[in-house]
């Protein structure tokens, strides 16, 4: 990458402080995260390589975070096998979801 | 060996014999012994095989062989036992057999998995010895400890063996033959789902690239199990409404979960499905929201008139409604609505009134809500002309969509484009005809003299207008282009002509279509023109060669345009950047056309293999766009304008 700043890997934070670290391109598949980390938007984010995401709690970001790389793998595949999902997660998952534009 | 231990077998068994068994008996041949002496010389010679392929071999008599020879002791000990008990012994002596060759196939098992462990070893020996000394498998009716309870029960031919050999206990084995069933079917590799199924994904407009947003598995997911929700929190109104939209599509729009979609704050509600709503549901509605302003209820079938009662009475902020097939809502009931609402009232939908809504009512929405600025009135069987004039009334009126089931004379639907069209943005008129009238152009002209600021206009089912007709419309328009179109069904009707008169070309035909894509073409974003029949192929090759394009186009409907093939989806595809849907229903001529990645070709009856063959494939000019425009975010569902 043209900018060195960019690094491989970005982190992840959630609201209760635990942090992801994972492939950049993965977590720009999330328009918000993509929109936080574009070096043309100027934001702290950009520097830092660090997303803290205040309204999404540990164990929701996990799935997040699963989602992505499960994306970035079928990106090109068909028929691409639903991903599980507990049950008692999809409600928070969901508003985190839309949060995130994912 | 045999005379000895044949004699008591044979003398239990009765019932009927072959005259093969009771001559042999005769001359003291038995059939068991026959069949016993062959199968201990079968394994005694597999064993030795066994062994003389492990080299390690002394004793001639196998594990199976001794157990045998232990049992038929036994069972020798057994018969000879008192004369009383001989019916019992032959049922006994059955289930001896039952479980001698179970005990062989364990044994041969054993010995094959031992062949394959260890090869040439001498602990082979050894276990050869353990086994020579192991204790004897109890029989059928003795008693035994399970081998994985440890419980004690009467053993049964229909035991089953312990992973370790030994015997097993009614449940436990049960237990065991259910599990191996579980693997077995884990095992099965996952089917590939049908292809009725990807057909339906793809009416649905889903691609099938890439994976699904994590919004839509949730909601999937939500839907799955809509039952168990208890509430679904601070939600922001669009996820709402996808959720009461799958939730209607699933059919899990019930009692109880439609509670959840009710919450105080709201001031928007949708229930796409509502017909498993009672009518104490639908009075919930207004006292949980205060503030409702948009109520959109379709297939209310149980919304009464208490209901309008109670809405007149509580939501005091209602500015749109929509309710389809509201049949048990009186006429008055409706003119009472009409009255309260009054001013307010902004927007107005109603579909499939059989029952009431008469053209009193409209009447009554004309007087009392002079500002509606949207009407959509459709399939209500009661109105005719009487409503066309009424709606003449309405000054504001910016969306009009109209669908009668009377036959409205021309001059009066003319006479109300003329004074309400200058305002309109949208214009929908299906299926207006009239037999008794002469056939002429009057509706189109009248659009063209009079709506200057349409976006959208649907014209269809009309077999009156003639393709001049259209071309007058299309060609010096003062209304800019057109984001929505859709004149399907607009042709001649003759079996005995199917051409149509070709003096005076009825429906849209080449020069219309010509002319619509000319005028409409730059800001044009769903186009239908299913069954306009007389349009021909060089028209359709003139509008969609590769030197035009249609930036915004993302749905077109070609079905039932029999000279629709190959070449003109093709260059559809090429001419089109936006283009999202195609659909070709008995477009016979499409064949073998390549589906660029990202577009679905839906119908085309003989391109089905091509279509899921091909639908991968990027095209030159896609990479080319791609390249132009970034990294081009792909949507997986296509939007579908309605």
């Amino acid at each position: 990458m043209a900018d060195n700043k960019e690094t491989e890997y970005v982190t992840l934070v959630s609201s209760d402080d635990f942090e992801f670290k994972i492939l950049r391109s993965a977590a720009c598949i999330a328009g918000t995260i993509k929109k936080a980390l574009d070096p043309q938007s100027g934001f702290r984010e950009t520097t830092q390589n660090r997303v803290v995401l205040s309204t999404i709690n540990g164990v929701v970001l996990e799935k997040v975070c699963e989602y992505l790389y499960y994306n970035q793998k079928h990106a090109e595949s068909k028929d691409v096998p639903d991903m599980e999902i507990e049950p008692q997660l999809c409600l928070e998952l969901l508003i985190a979801a839309d949060y995130l534009d994912v | 060996m045999s005379g000895r231990r044949g004699r008591p077998r044979a003398a239990g068994i009765r019932g009927p014999t072959s005259a093969l068994t009771s001559y042999l008996a005769a001359n003291n041949i038995s059939a068991v012994d026959i069949r016993d002496s062959f199968r201990q010389r079968q394994q005694q010679a597999e064993a030795e095989a066994a062994r003389a392929a492990a080299e390690g071999a002394e004793n001639g008599e196998g594990p199976s062989n001794t157990n045998d020879e232990e049992e038929e002791a036994q069972a020798e000990a057994e018969s000879s036992a008192m004369a009383a008990e001989r019916s019992r012994k032959r049922k006994r002596n059955q289930e001896e057999m039952v479980a001698k060759i179970k005990k062989g196939k364990a044994a041969k098992k054993s010995k094959d998995a031992k062949k394959k462990k260890k090869r040439g070893s001498d602990d082979e020996d050894f276990d050869d010895m353990f086994d020579t000394y192991k204790k004897a498998k109890p029989l059928p009716g003795q008693l035994e400890n399970c081998e994985l309870c440890n419980k004690r029960f009467t053993v049964t031919p229909y035991s089953k063996n312990g992973p370790d050999g030994g015997l097993l206990c009614t449940p436990c084995g049960k237990e065991l033959a259910k599990e191996a069933k579980a693997t077995e079917k884990a095992k099965k590799p996952v089917v590939r789902k049908g292809r009725r199924k990807i057909e339906s994904n793809r009416l649905d407009g889903l691609t099938f690239r890439g994976s699904k947003t994590l919004q839509q598995l949730c909601i999937e997911k939500l839907a799955k199990h809509s039952d168990d929700i208890e509430e679904f929190g601070d939600m922001p109104d669009s996820l709402m409404n996808r959720l009461s939209e799958i939730f209607s599509k699933k059919r899990a729009m019930k009692s109880n979960t439609f509670k959840l979609f009710l919450q105080p704050e709201l001031t928007s509600l949708s229930i796409h499905e509502a017909a498993y709503l009672e009518t104490e549901d639908f009075s919930q509605i207004f006292a949980v929201i205060p503030n409702l302003r948009k109520l959109s209820l379709r297939n209310c079938c149980q919304f009464k008139d208490e209901n309008v009662d109670y809405m007149m009475e509580k939501a005091l902020h209602l500015t749109d409604i929509q309710l389809l097939g509201a049949n048990l809502v009186s006429n008055d009931k409706w003119i009472e609505l009409f009255i309260a609402r009054g001013v307010d009232l902004k927007s107005l939908k109603v579909e499939w009134l059989d029952a009431a809504f008469d053209d009193q009512a409209v009447e009554a929405l004309a007087t009392f809500c002079p500002n509606l600025e949207r009407l959509k009135i459709e399939r209500c069987k009661q109105i005719g002309v009487e409503s066309i004039d009424a709606i003449t009334r309405f000054e504001h009126l910016q969306h009009l969509t109209l669908c009668f089931q009377k036959e409205v004379p021309r001059a009066r639907v003319v006479n109300m484009i003329h004074s309400i069209g200058p305002n309109l943005r949208t214009l929908c008129l299906e299926k207006f005809t009239d037999v008794e009238a002469e056939i002429n152009d009057d509706l189109l002209e009248a659009i063209q003299t009079t709506c200057t600021q349409l976006s959208k206009l649907r014209f269809s089912e009309n077999n009156e207008c003639s393709d001049a007709g259209y071309v007058n419309l299309f060609i010096d328009w003062a209304n800019p282009p057109l984001r929505y179109i859709d004149l399907n069904s607009t042709r001649d009707v003759d079996n005995t002509n199917p051409e149509g008169p070709e003096d005076f070309p009825i429906g849209l035909g080449s020069a219309g279509f010509h002319a619509l894509m000319q005028h409409s073409g730059p800001k044009l974003e769903f186009l239908d023109i299913a069954s306009c029949r007389h349009i021909d192929h060089a028209a359709f090759t003139t509008v969609f060669n590769p030197a035009k394009t249609y930036p915004l186009l993302r749905e077109i409907n070609l079905s039932f345009c029999p000279v629709v093939d190959t070449e003109v989806v093709a260059g559809i595809f090429r001419c089109c950047p936006m283009i999202k849907k195609v659909v070709a229903f008995g477009c016979f001529q499409v064949q073998d056309v390549v589906v660029p990645r990202d577009i679905v070709l839906i119908g085309a009856p003989k391109a089905q293999d091509a279509i899921e063959q091909f639908g991968q494939v990027v095209m030159d000019f896609q990479v080319e766009m791609q390249r132009e425009m970034g990294q081009l975010g792909a949507g997986r569902v296509v939007p579908v304008m309605s």
